[in-house]
């Protein structure tokens, strides 16, 4: 009982550490504010169950979930290149809207508000992962691989220019760099894991509808990357951490099953606010955001 | 569905998008950031209704002016504990965003663990009797609906153009350091600001209330169309949101001659998104920071 609890945190907290770690690269790295994340989330996840249920193999699903994804991603970079600050958390809030207004009504695809169910667990080279402990494995893989491969790019001569471009834009684009281009690749990245960490999402659930993925479920990732601190991998992997397990703290006061996820958002959203307020950098930031 | 009742629901629905979008593009003109937990303040004004007259059993005319009064002091709270916590730091106006963001998901959960998620109806009439107009119907609550926008934009106009106080409005959101020098405080504008816009859409919570049913997540739904009608006639021009919001309602009521009715949301992101991307003044804004 305390076992299986203890692996559905680790996972849950694997599948938000993948979203994080991805939205810190466009918001921290590359200073993008991307309200759209959810909508590659909820790309990723439609993806992958629709390809799985359709008879293509888990593995070759999950890898599509996150190319489908990063096409969006790449493509939305291009009409809101021009956008800054808030009007580009608007334009990508809009992509959010118009993503999810599709899953209502294409029901020949997604089958509407009422969602999809009965979506199988994966299965790779023939090995069921049925339980939970097996999942959790895939989970950590994917996740470490990520914040690996995230960490590797932001180290590298592009995670350079991609903080010029956060910081400098103009200086950066007299330099010679296509930062259109650039902030492209990072639209894509982000997107392309935003897009995995859904399919391991809608897998593990097993059941996705488009209630999952409205803009109000950004809410805890955006917490989670402005509390880690953003420019900071370590940070938003701290966070992710404190902040998937400090609202389980209310199953322990006794805060009624129903009410945990009102309360869980209310908790996140306050956390949010106080930390905008009294330490903008978060836990361990490198820049401010403007 | 006949044109003509096309046309009346169109015009109904533009007049509760107008009282949305005139206080959200009043507050965005005076204090230069996106309140999109302007929202918050329509829903609670609608609960509160349902609080003090279904629940309480309350006489209903005084269960609508408190409703009201109470909305309006939650909107200037946010502005008093939030906002004007992180103007002090001369925080940045997409921290201000995203601040409001996290607002707006604070209160609706509030929403949530008081009332519960369900959705709910206020009952005034027993039943309600609808009058003929060229060949549509409208019913007592949406003539009501009518009279009421008209009335108070029209107040609205000559409060902003014709009085002292709402010239000195317009003074601090033209130039606020200009108006400063001038011996005017743009603090109390501020608040002002805030007092008259969440009035605005405290009345627009109660007729949404009686004519429809409230619900937690109404406030989103109903901030996303009047920020999208402001948007269409540039943002923080109130005249301009005013005529985006009979646009907006236009629109979306037409839309249903072409495509399937659950469509007509996806119309309004559609628009918001092309807007902020193609045409981010707006139809008659100038003001559009880079």
């Amino acid at each position: 009982m305390i076992e299986s609890y203890l692996i559905h945190l680790l996972i849950m907290i694997g599948i938000y550490l993948i979203l994080a770690v991805a939205l810190q690269l466009a918001i921290g790295y590359t200073g993008l504010m991307n309200l759209g994340h959810i909508a590659f989330f909820a790309i990723g996840a439609y993806v992958s169950t629709i390809f799985t249920l359709s008879g293509i193999p888990f593995l070759l699903a999950f890898i599509f979930a996150g190319i489908i994804a990063m096409i969006f991603g790449y493509a939305l970079a291009y009409p809101v290149n021009r956008l800054k600050g808030d009007y580009l958390a608007l334009a990508t809030m809009a992509f959010t809207f118009v993503i999810w207004s599709l899953l209502i009504n294409l029901k020949g695809i997604t089958k509407g508000p009422l969602g999809i169910a009965n979506i199988p667990s994966p299965s790779i080279f023939g090995f069921q992962l049925i339980s939970p402990f097996h999942f959790l494995i895939l989970v950590i893989i994917i996740a470490v691989l990520t914040y690996y491969i995230l960490h590797k790019i932001v180290r590298s001569p592009f995670g350079k220019v991609l903080e010029a471009v956060r910081d400098q834009e103009l200086t950066t684009k007299i330099l010679g760099k296509n930062t259109l281009k650039m902030k492209s690749y990072a639209f894509a990245i982000s997107a392309f894991f935003a897009g995995l960490s859904g399919s391991l999402y809608a897998h593990y659930i097993t059941y996705i509808s488009p209630s999952a993925f409205t803009i109000l479920e950004l809410l805890p990732i955006l917490a989670i990357v402005i509390i880690g601190g953003l420019g900071s991998l370590r940070g938003t992997a701290l966070a992710t951490v404190i902040l998937i397990l400090l609202p389980e703290s209310l199953r322990f006061i006794g805060v009624s099953a129903s009410f945990i996820g009102p309360a869980r958002q209310f908790v996140f959203a306050l956390l949010l606010i106080l930390i905008l307020i009294y330490r903008p950098k978060g836990l361990m930031g490198r820049v401010d955001i403007d | 569905m006949a044109l003509s009742q096309l046309i009346i629901n169109g015009i109904v629905a533009g007049a509760i998008y107008a009282l949305v979008a005139s206080g959200f593009s009043l507050i965005y003109s005076t204090n230069k950031f996106i309140h999109i937990a302007h929202g918050a303040t329509i829903a609670f004004s609608g609960y509160f209704l349902y609080f003090l007259f279904s629940m309480l059993g309350i006489n209903f005319g005084f269960s609508v002016i408190v409703s009201i009064i109470f909305a309006t002091v939650i909107g200037y709270l946010m502005n008093i504990l939030v906002y004007k916590q992180l103007r002090r730091r001369k925080t940045s106006s997409l921290i201000l965003l995203i601040a409001s963001f996290a607002l707006l998901v604070l209160l609706e959960s509030l929403i949530i663990l008081l009332f519960g998620a369900n959705l709910k109806t206020i009952k005034v009439m027993g039943s309600i009797t609808s009058y003929e107009l060229f060949g549509g119907f409208i019913t007592p609550i949406q003539i009501a609906i009518l009279i009421t926008s008209i009335v108070l934009l029209i107040g609205l106009y000559y409060f902003m153009n014709k009085t002292k106080i709402g010239k000195a409005l317009r003074a601090v959101s033209n130039n606020k350091n200009v108006a400063e020098v001038l011996g005017i405080s743009s603090e109390r504008m501020f608040n002002l600001s805030f007092i008259i816009g969440s009035g605005l859409a405290a009345v627009a919570g109660v007729l949404i209330a009686l004519e429809q049913s409230i619900e937690p997540m109404m406030g989103t739904h109903l901030i996303i169309k009047g920020f999208t009608a402001s948007v269409i006639g540039g943002i923080g021009n109130v005249p301009g949101a005013i005529l985006g919001a009979f646009l907006l309602g236009g629109a979306e009521t037409m839309s249903i001659w072409f495509l399937p009715s659950g469509y007509k949301d996806a119309i309004t992101f559609i628009i918001l998104f092309l807007f902020l991307v193609f045409r981010p003044k707006g139809i008659l804004g100038k003001r559009w920071s880079e």
